[in-house]
């Protein structure tokens, strides 16, 4: 009877950690960390379906043929509950060894997977992966150990979804839903913080406004699905041609900002440039008619053009883009005095 | 009495007999399997399965199964008719299916507690049928 309290008293003190955890590994670990209480296993895996992961966590003398046994096993069987085949290779694993078991002695070299509970972790019908834990002896667990297991791979579950939905909302709140670019309210918070390294630091700092030229006439003519394809192609185009520490973000209808931390004038219309040709040199499907589609550009940058505040930098490179537009479009051009007069009535 | 001689010459007697025990044998698994491995994973394993035995036996895609349980009301009225070996095909496929999961996951743990109960039940509806 004490035993049962004991182990009911890990069991809870276990679901309590997985329960404030605030990241997956975390989760894993505050299994981990409460399991050799309540159970005789030589190893303890999860696999989360979402990011292909499997953390393992194992007997310090495991042998490495015990790890493949063990790894072959879970993929098995969540492709079983999955009703979908997972290829080993492409799951990233990764391994701890931990002293699991002191009493006991250390694995055989050639020790084998004898025994294992495998469980899917599941939340309303989904299933985000399984959790497993094994054995090198033979009928290692029975049935409490299993109760015990499900337990703790219910709240593992239920905490895993409880993050998959925060994360959904944090990426509503980061990502416009049609392109898969940053939206307007992620754009400005991040140009607050490169405008402040910016301004503080005397870094350089350019932005770069695009605007894809008469796309009111492709929504016109073909409609706005083909419309919406357009937008997506063009932002792809344009995440793939900046740097990895740019921000690419739709600004509304077809416009996109670009902040560029760390280019001068200079780059940043080399930066431009490619774009606007990139785009000029693509044959676009839409509708089944093969067009040809530009772009116009207005660039502004910190210090270059004296702004004083992030504000004054977009209505810059606003009012470059719009000399851009003035002047044919399918143009780069960067902010002047001159163009700062246009503006004023 | 005079319905049970009317069913039983149009062949439903045994079919309402093999889907009751069907039924009391689905619930009895339910509990004695959920208070193992708990209602949120047995629900996925008997969604599963019924998915999968249900292509060859759809009378089983009308089991209703929640986390609160299985229930089988939808198949006892629409499916009487089904020929009583049938049902009991269809069932007996969905059980052994259900029993290679349980199998697959927690090896003879839980087939250790579920076939002394099974069992007695698969050869009871082999009596119902073969008594027709």
């Amino acid at each position: 009877m004490r035993l049962i309290f004991k182990n009911l008293n890990v069991l809870r003190s276990t679901i309590n950690a997985i329960s404030t955890s605030i990241e997956i590994k975390e989760i894993v670990e505050s299994a981990v960390n409460n399991l050799p209480n309540l159970f005789d296993f030589s190893s303890f895996g999860m696999f989360w379906k979402k990011d292909l992961l499997l953390f393992l966590y194992q007997e310090e003398s495991c042998p490495p043929s015990f790890t493949q046994e063990v790894v072959k096993n879970m993929v098995k069987v969540f492709s079983i509950l999955g009703e979908e085949s997972i290829d080993v290779e492409r799951i990233s694993i990764q391994t701890e060894n931990r002293k699991l078991r002191p009493g006991r002695m250390m694995m055989e070299p050639r020790a084998s997977l004898k025994s294992h509970l495998t469980l899917p972790l599941t939340v309303e019908g989904e299933i985000l992966g399984c959790i497993s834990l094994n054995s090198d002896q033979s009928n290692a667990f029975d049935a409490q150990d299993l109760q015990f297991l499900s337990v703790i791979g219910y709240q593992m579950a239920a905490t895993l979804k409880h993050f998959q939905r925060l994360s959904s909302i944090k990426n509503m709140a980061i990502y416009d839903t049609l392109t898969g670019l940053f939206n307007r309210r992620h754009f400005e918070e991040r140009l607050g913080v490169e405008a402040q390294k910016s301004f503080y630091g005397g870094t350089p700092l350019s932005l770069v406004m695009v605007d894809i030229d008469l796309f009111k006439k492709v929504n016109d003519t073909f409609g706005h699905t083909e419309g919406d394809q357009v937008l997506c192609k063009i932002s792809s185009l344009l995440k793939t041609s900046v740097r990895k520490k740019d921000t690419v973000a739709r600004y509304g209808g077809e416009e996109f900002i670009l902040i560029l931390p760390e280019a001068g004038l200079e780059e940043s219309f080399l930066i431009a440039e490619r774009i606007r040709r990139m785009a000029e040199n693509t044959v676009f499907e839409v509708g089944g008619i093969q067009v040809n589609l530009t772009l116009s550009m207005g660039i502004s940058n910190f210090p270059r053009h004296r702004a004083k505040s992030k504000e004054e930098l977009v209505k810059m490179a606003d009012q470059a883009l719009y000399d851009a537009k003035r002047g044919g479009r399918n143009k780069v051009c960067i902010f002047t005095e001159k163009s700062a007069q246009w503006t004023v009535p | 009495m005079a319905r049970g001689v009317r069913d039983e010459k149009e062949g439903k007697w045994s079919s309402d007999l093999v889907l009751d025990l069907y039924s009391n044998l689905l619930t009895e698994m339910w509990e004695l399997v959920s208070a193992l491995i708990g209602e949120a994973i047995l629900a996925y394993l008997f969604t599963l399965a019924i998915r999968k035995i249900g292509e060859k036996y759809p009378f089983l895609n009308s089991i209703k199964v929640s986390e609160d349980g299985v229930s089988m009301e939808e198949v006892k009225q629409d499916y009487r008719t089904v020929a009583a070996v049938d049902i009991h095909r269809g069932f007996q496929s969905l059980i052994n299916h259900l029993s290679q999961l349980f199998s697959d996951l927690a090896e003879g743990v839980i087939n250790k507690e579920l076939f002394p109960r099974v069992f007695p039940k698969f050869k009871e509806a082999e009596r119902i049928i073969s008594q027709k």
